[in-house]
């Protein structure tokens, strides 16, 4: 009987707070952009609030800066879409379909995987690291 | 946790394990991020290898000269690295950070979060 590998990954980060909470989002980002500048391979599980950050409906730049109308600033769905294609396949991002239908938060940018809450063990166990950021 | 309760278990070869701790919560946050601090000290005398990165809010527990939480944990051998974005983005300069500590970009965190055998936590 065939066996089916199943792939690792070298680092899952478990997103539990909140965007607006702090800098969290920006750690699990940089900490992401680091594991792939070395060759290895990331994903993020998107928990609670953190489901947020992917709403096709923010498009691809934040609200005008007005102390830098020129500036261009992405916003969090262009930044995790663009790391999903820069990562070639070592960069996802998974959003928790219970977390993100208790907040109304279902229109993900097609990048992103959906899962079940019910398959985050196995997520996890495809991980050689995991990392809860945020609390529980 | 005591260092009875951190000892060493079977599973290596000499028993010592890996451990690297992220912690991001200032003091101010609650008693849980001294108590984190305090589990690094107590794996370190148990004789794991402990490394401790310090981020976001956490970065200001590092700050002076002698702040009490890094004088111990140096003294149990503990490496303690400061975030450089962490500090920057709070003003902090190395000259106001402990001697004890060194600052780290989020490249060394990468590097050993994908050793074989670490054991991260994120706090």
């Amino acid at each position: 009987m065939a066996v089916m590998e199943r792939r690792m990954w070298d680092l899952l980060l478990i997103l539990t707070a909140a965007p607006h909470s702090g800098d969290v989002v920006t750690s699990a980002l940089r900490l992401s952009q680091a594991v792939l500048d070395r060759g290895g391979s990331v994903r993020v599980w998107a928990c609670g609030y953190a489901n947020m950050m992917t709403q096709d409906t923010f498009g691809d730049t934040k609200l005008p800066n007005t102390r830098d109308p020129k500036g261009h600033y992405p916003s969090p769905s262009a930044v995790v879409q663009r790391m999903i294609a820069d990562g070639e396949g070592r960069f996802g991002w998974i959003a928790c379909t219970a977390c993100s239908e208790e907040r109304g938060a279902v229109h993900h940018v097609p990048q992103v995987r959906h899962r079940s809450p019910l398959r985050l063990a196995r997520t996890i166990a495809s991980a050689r690291q995991t990392l809860y950021l945020g609390g529980a | 946790m005591d260092a009875r309760t951190a000892a060493p278990g079977a599973g290596t070869p000499t028993g010592a394990a890996s451990y690297f701790l992220i912690e991001s919560k200032g003091n101010w946050a609650g008693p849980n991020a001294g108590t984190f601090l305090l589990d690094a000290v107590a794996l370190a005398e148990a004789g794991h290898r402990v490394r401790v990165l310090l981020v976001e809010d956490g970065v200001l527990t590092a700050v002076g000269t002698d702040a009490p939480e890094i004088r111990r944990l140096a003294g149990a051998g503990v490496e303690i690295l400061v975030d450089d974005f962490s500090a920057a983005q709070r003003a902090l300069s190395a000259t106001t950070l402990s001697p004890h500590v060194r600052l780290a970009g989020m490249d060394v965190a990468a590097a050993a979060l994908t050793e074989d055998g670490c054991r991260g936590v994120w706090h």
